[in-house]
């Protein structure tokens, strides 16, 4: 059984407004867990509340109430850094630096020694295929060649937890898979536990195992994304052979909702036994079933629906929450 | 000891990078340079003959040995290095804490397991080190250019240098302590140099004090006489420390008070840049 790596109970986070000193809840008693070896996302609109959760798990802020904790140690405790990686979004990696010095510096403030951070510098920098630019200003890089170099800052110490704001930003399409590529395998052979914060609803669906979608400070919905985007009462049935308008009527006329969809039905049902009780109308009339589904919506869609849910007119784009 | 050398590291690579450290060291080589080339000395049987400062003559009574003369030299000159050792370590290590605060910069050096007080207290000790080296390089190069041109090696010439690094380390403590307030480096200069020269203006207070008629003010003026760091008084301390008792009579009459008052001073900027980095939110 995996142990829990990062653990968020309770958290409450309230800032005073600078204008006008009223009160702003950035977080109003969330609640998640994040096991090692998984890939857990962390989703919400502007404002959710996403990035002061993952300040608050690095003391970079402190909680009102509630509790966050990495590796079973208060995120206040230094220690608790120890196996950390961090990602911040649009961070700055000191530009005067090269990719060799910074990796340097920041490897001695983890406590690495100067072989290990020789070693894993090259091998992190081979693997995000920024190797060739190691004596290179880190001025003069690309934003997606100052991302890569950000995550393999934070790979070096070879982290238990890794914390990721929007890893993939600036990215090519290729560069992004392989990001994704790497933090699946640090999962796989470390139990690296990765909480991701990104806007890129796809780039979360194809990484992750877990998601908790924020909304106004608070987890609106949360589960693994199979779970989330899973239409429980919705089905694909693909029939052998077209079915007649008799058997579609008398679907309906069970309380099924049946939309015929180029050659193959979505049927909206009660429950399981009710879509049984369809699949035995069709094979008694004689049909016989080719490919019968789940419906699954995208997270995209989930995520639209949970934002929409309180707030009609709220626009879907997600990014950083309140700084 | 990582931490402190992953600090030292990255504040003289940014130094040698933004060319803050060139900047400085070139405008101290000027200095030194300017200082070697201006002054000739003419040396007969160990005493002074005759001296040339930038090309004219120099009166000098006969009597003067060239032991005294560089003596008072470098006394003197020490009150010149007092004031621009400080204010060029300040304009380069000001920068410290603010350009570590910039969003997207602090995130990546708080997330080490890392206390902030170790942090910020590295840091401050980077600064330390960078300025202390320009101080170091200055007295070293007048002094052996002074035992080059003259063969009198005086050693209590680096006691100005302790002193200017006394100096320094307060003042850069009540810049960090700003840095940590304002996270601007603009600020932190302009307030640093504020206290020097508030520093100068209440070694005055006396006068101050009998000028102002209630006397609520004059009491204010001799509590920010107190708790502000001695400037004028560390100057006058350089020079008679360095030219030693025979030279000033200032020399006897020096406390340790100016000393403590202004150590008490950069101790509680320190101990107070610490607390609020502690205890900031970002």
């Amino acid at each position: 059984m995996s142990q829990t790596v990062i653990e968020v109970s309770g958290l409450k986070k309230q800032y005073r407004s600078s204008v006008g000193r009223s009160l702003i809840t950035a977080l109003d008693g969330i609640d998640f867990a994040v096991r090692e070896g998984e890939l857990f996302g962390l989703l919400g609109p502007n404002g959710a509340g996403k990035t002061t959760a993952v300040k608050i798990l690095l003391d970079l802020t402190r909680p009102t109430a509630g509790e966050a904790r990495i590796s079973g140690l208060p995120a206040g405790n230094p220690e608790s850094r120890r196996r950390v990686g961090y990602l911040p979004e649009g961070h700055k990696i000191p530009s005067y630096l090269t990719a060799r010095q910074a990796l340097a510096i920041f490897g001695k403030m983890s406590g690495m020694d100067d072989v290990t951070i020789k070693r894993r510098s090259l091998e992190l920098l081979e693997k995000l295929r920024i190797a060739q630019w190691i004596d290179v200003r880190v001025k003069k890089y690309s934003k997606g060649m100052t991302q890569r170099l950000g995550l393999a800052i934070a790979l070096l110490h070879s982290p238990h937890v890794l914390l990721l704001d929007e890893p993939t930003d600036g990215v090519d399409p290729v560069g992004r898979r392989e990001i994704r590529d790497i933090l699946r395998a640090e999962a796989a052979a470390n139990g690296t536990a990765v909480l991701l914060n990104s806007h890129l609803l796809s780039e979360i669906e194809l990484t992750c195992d877990h998601v908790a979608v924020l909304r106004s400070g608070k987890v609106a919905a949360a589960g693994s994304i199979e779970e989330l985007t899973r239409h429980a009462t919705q089905y694909k049935l693909v029939p052998a052979a077209p079915v007649d308008d008799s058997l579609v009527a008398a679907f309906r006329e069970s309380g099924a909702g049946v939309e015929r969809v180029n050659g193959h039905m979505l049927l909206t049902v009660d429950d399981v036994p009710h879509l049984n009780a369809l699949i035995d109308k069709l094979r008694a009339s004689g049909g016989l079933l080719a490919e019968l589904s789940p419906v699954r919506s995208t997270l995209e869609d989930v995520f639209v629906d949970l934002v929409r849910a309180v707030d009609p007119g709220a626009q879907p784009a997600v990014e950083g929450g309140p700084r | 000891m990582k931490v402190l050398m992953a600090n030292i590291e990255d504040v003289m690579r940014e130094a040698a990078a933004r060319w803050t450290l060139v900047a400085y060291f070139f405008l101290s080589t000027i200095f030194i340079i300017i200082f070697a080339s201006a002054i000739n000395l003419d040396i007969v049987d160990g005493a002074l003959a005759g001296a040339k400062l930038f090309g004219k003559q120099v009166e000098v009574s006969g009597s003067m040995s060239i032991e005294k003369l560089v003596m008072g030299f470098e006394s003197g000159f020490s009150g010149v290095l007092y004031v621009l050792c400080t204010f060029l370590a300040i304009f380069a290590t000001a920068h410290l804490v603010p350009r570590m605060q910039e969003k997207g910069t602090i995130d990546l050096y708080l997330s080490r397991p890392v206390s902030r007080v170790k942090l910020i207290l590295s840091r401050y000790i980077a600064g330390l080190i960078l300025a202390g080296s320009n101080v170091l390089y200055l007295i070293g190069s007048i002094w052996v250019i002074v035992a080059w041109k003259t063969h009198v090696l005086h050693p209590r010439f680096f006691l100005a240098g302790g002193v200017i690094l006394f100096l320094i380390a307060t003042l850069l403590a009540f810049a960090f302590l700003i840095g940590v307030v304002t996270s601007s480096t603009a600020v932190s200069i302009m307030a640093t140099y504020g206290v020097f020269f508030f520093g100068v203006m209440l070694a005055g207070h006396a006068r101050i004090e009998a000028a102002l008629s209630k006397e609520w003010q004059a009491a204010s003026i001799k509590f920010l006489y107190w708790i502000m760091p001695k400037t004028a008084e560390l100057a006058t301390a350089v020079v008679a420390y360095v030219g030693g008792p025979q030279m000033h009579n200032e020399f006897l009459k020096i406390t340790p008070a100016p000393f403590i008052s202004t150590g008490i001073f950069g101790f509680v900027c320190l101990i107070l840049a610490s607390w609020l980095f502690q205890r900031k939110e970002f």
